[in-house]
């Protein structure tokens, strides 16, 4: 069973992390579901007018383990997003306000002129897409190499630990990188030092065009944490709350000096590897399944515990009716205006900025100075 | 430090100099952390680490699993976070197993974010053949990296240069890649003087004239210094004067210096240990043809390890690598043109 909730997880609910959330906590959580789900729909619709170059790596369907994963995290923490978790680099602090100044995490202007390939980047539009980062905001800058930057992760909490802090690193990967050899080394020398290191697998069950059984011999991609002796823990990554409680139960595992922890959220990649792949990706892909991984949409699985625990009614919870749409099926009516309007100042930011001045291609490659 | 008066100092080979550059450095910069396998406990496989654990730390001093892009990777992530770090490679071969995480990560990582992070790492680690090392401890793997924008790469042939490019190259906010020569680590007929602290310094970029001579010159780094004297020894008593350039650092070079000397010389013979194609003694070789042609008066030629990995056993292995016999031919065959 590729979907659904998985067998282990826990329905302890008294002692989840999640329990201590309120009814404004779960109405944020479902607003950043919507903001993630908005961010990667506009984009690719924006890449379909012909307007942006480069790959886009839909989230699409996995946005609860972005905003479950972020969302107790303390200002200070690091992250290391990859392709698949733009949503990340501008989420990142959202506690902090989304439009404090002096959140540490990244504007959503910026992301946009990152992905416009224009100035206002952080990276001045020098690698694309995903690959950017900002030491400012604790964001380990990324690379095309997956599972590459984890031992930068490691690298970073190391350097705060010497300092005396104490800050937690969280790591994306999709099961596919788990593989890589560096994913293996970074994690080893983690545990040997206890590091605070959480690295999330994002299980969405294809590795480009690979699937799992052709990656991995066994079907939890979290027991590769026992090799270890860490903490192995699996989220239903459909499910906001669910991740939430697992990462939070990794990262105070890490703050309190215990060491890393793999967490594996089993989610669903519901198109194709980047958007050059989606009518492919039906050829390797089997229609039912991909009809089945479909069906639970974090924003729904959400919405059906707000009614539940009636933080919701049932006609609030059809207003914006985003989920088990496809990019072109959703209209910005599906999605409440704070959303859009967030989006759209991100949006007219990128669009009003140049490109770099061809010369800035031959800059920087060595730092001036002692 | 202040720059006073040096005491005499005893005579010191190779490896001393380059301990000591580590040890003052790792005194004058508390940011300063070292990685590597053996290098605590045990003070690195050659001993270039020796007593550094003891004086540092556990926080200063890691000996890392043996896992070559961890450690990189683990070290980026530290420059990354406002550390400087010196990675040693056990061997200079075994750098492979952390190739991605040099070239991709941490050689890029000032480029793509505009100048927003440096990375002050320093990566050495014994290299070079000419000791019965076999194929996976005796590589010259610099080319790899000089064919990998934003590293810089050095490659000492004396006690004094071993301790003051390394200095250098942990005060640079570049990463720096050190070539050291294993095969002159205690070598006793080179040992010399090297001062302390600030004096000891030696530019990254400044390459040296070791021997003048007005007929050809032989430029090179390393191991191959020493077979490039020996040859300028061979082509005096042939009547031929050659000079002798150590370049010392591959990235950036040096090229006034040697364009210098060709100007006074018009032949130019390049000995490097790595491979005949692609490798280091090929670029300059390129860059003087395009930029000094007129001063050349014979084809510029080369002598470099045939297109074959370093072999064991003596005879094998002399016959791939540069010798003081390729070297002075070769140079001969420039003077005779």
């Amino acid at each position: 069973m590729r979907t659904g909730k998985p067998e282990d997880a826990s329905d302890n609910v008294p002692q989840r992390p999640s329990a201590k959330l309120g009814v404004q906590d779960y109405k944020e959580l479902l607003n950043q579901l919507y903001l993630a789900r908005y961010f990667d729909v506009r984009l690719i619709k924006e890449k379909k007018r012909g307007r942006l170059k480069g790959t886009l790596y839909s989230s699409h369907n996995q946005e609860a383990v972005i905003v479950g994963s972020l969302f107790g995290l303390q200002p200070t923490d690091w992250i290391s997003p990859i392709h698949r978790d733009m949503p990340a680099f501008f989420m990142k602090d959202f506690r902090s306000g989304w439009r404090n100044p002096e959140r540490l995490g990244m504007s959503i202007q910026e992301v946009c002129a990152q992905v416009w390939g224009r100035t206002g980047s952080p990276g001045r539009a020098r690698d694309n897409w995903s690959h950017i980062g900002s030491r400012r905001a604790h964001i380990v800058h990324s690379t095309s190499m997956l599972a590459g930057t984890i031992p930068a992760a490691a690298g970073v909490v190391l350097a705060d630990r010497l300092r005396g802090e104490n800050t937690v690193a969280l790591t994306y990967n999709g099961e596919g990188s788990t593989a890589q050899g560096v994913f293996h080394e970074a994690i080893n020398f983690a545990a040997v030092h206890k590091l605070p290191l959480v690295t999330i697998i994002e299980n969405n069950h294809w590795a480009y065009g690979t699937p799992t059984e052709l990656e991995y011999s066994q079907r939890d991609f979290a027991r590769r944490a026992d090799g270890y002796g860490i903490p192995g823990l699996i989220a239903d990554g459909q499910d906001v709350l669910d991740v939430y409680d697992k990462v939070m139960e990794a990262v105070e595992h890490a703050r309190s000096g215990q060491g890393p922890s793999i967490v594996e959220c089993k989610t669903f990649r519901a198109y194709g590897h980047g958007d050059h792949d989606d009518d492919r990706a039906a050829k390797y892909r089997p229609k039912d399944e991909v009809e089945d991984g479909r069906k639970r949409d974090p924003i729904a699985v959400m919405k059906e515990q707000m009614v539940k625990l009636g933080y919701m009614t049932k006609a609030e919870a059809a207003m914006f009716a985003a989920e088990n749409k496809g990019a072109g099926e959703v209209t910005d009516a599906d999605f409440p205006p704070e959303v859009v309007a967030y989006m759209n100042e991100g949006v007219e930011f990128a669009v009003a900025q140049p490109e770099p001045p061809a010369e800035e291609g031959g800059m920087w490659v060595f730092a001036e100075g002692e | 430090m202040a720059k006073t008066e040096a005491p005499a100092r005893t005579k010191i080979n190779y490896l001393t100099a380059l301990k000591e550059a580590i040890f003052e450095e790792f005194e004058r910069d508390a940011d300063l952390v070292g990685m590597g396998e053996d290098i605590g406990l045990l003070g690195g496989a050659f001993g270039v680490t020796d007593g550094l654990l003891d004086k540092f730390g556990r926080d200063r001093v890691f000996d890392m699993p043996i896992s070559e892009a961890a450690i990189v990777g683990t070290a980026c992530g530290l420059c990354l976070n406002g550390k400087k770090v010196m990675v040693e490679m056990q061997f200079i071969d075994f750098i492979s197993c952390g190739f991605d995480q040099i070239v991709n990560m941490t050689a890029t990582y000032h480029y793509r974010t505009a100048g927003e992070v440096s990375m002050p790492m320093v990566i050495r680690g014994p290299a070079g053949g000419y000791g019965g090392g076999a194929l996976y401890h005796s590589q010259m793997n610099e080319a790899w990296f000089a064919n990998s924008p934003g590293l810089k790469i050095v490659c000492p042939s004396t006690p004094a240069d071993a301790k003051g490019l390394l200095k250098s190259a942990f005060r640079d906010p570049n990463p720096v890649m050190v070539y050291e020569m294993k095969e002159l680590y205690r070598r006793r007929d080179i040992e010399e003087e090297v001062a302390v602290g600030d004096d000891a310094i030696v530019p990254i970029g400044k390459a040296r004239v070791r021997r003048e001579g007005d007929d050809v010159t032989i430029v090179t780094y390393g191991n191959n210094v020493y077979h490039a004297l020996a040859a300028a020894d061979n082509l005096a008593s042939e009547g031929f004067s050659a000079e002798v350039v150590d370049i010392r650092s591959l990235v950036p070079l040096d090229e006034a210096t040697i364009k210098e000397s060709l100007a006074k010389t018009n032949r130019l013979v390049v000995v490097n240990e790595a491979p005949r194609t692609c490798g280091f003694a090929g670029e300059i070789l390129a860059r003087l043809a395009e930029e000094a042609f007129e001063l050349l008066d014979a084809p510029p030629m080369r002598v470099t390890r045939l297109d074959t990995p370093v072999p064991w056993v003596k005879p094998l292995e002399t016959f791939v690598l540069p010798s003081v016999d390729k070297i002075t031919e070769t140079a001969l065959r420039a003077c005779r043109y």
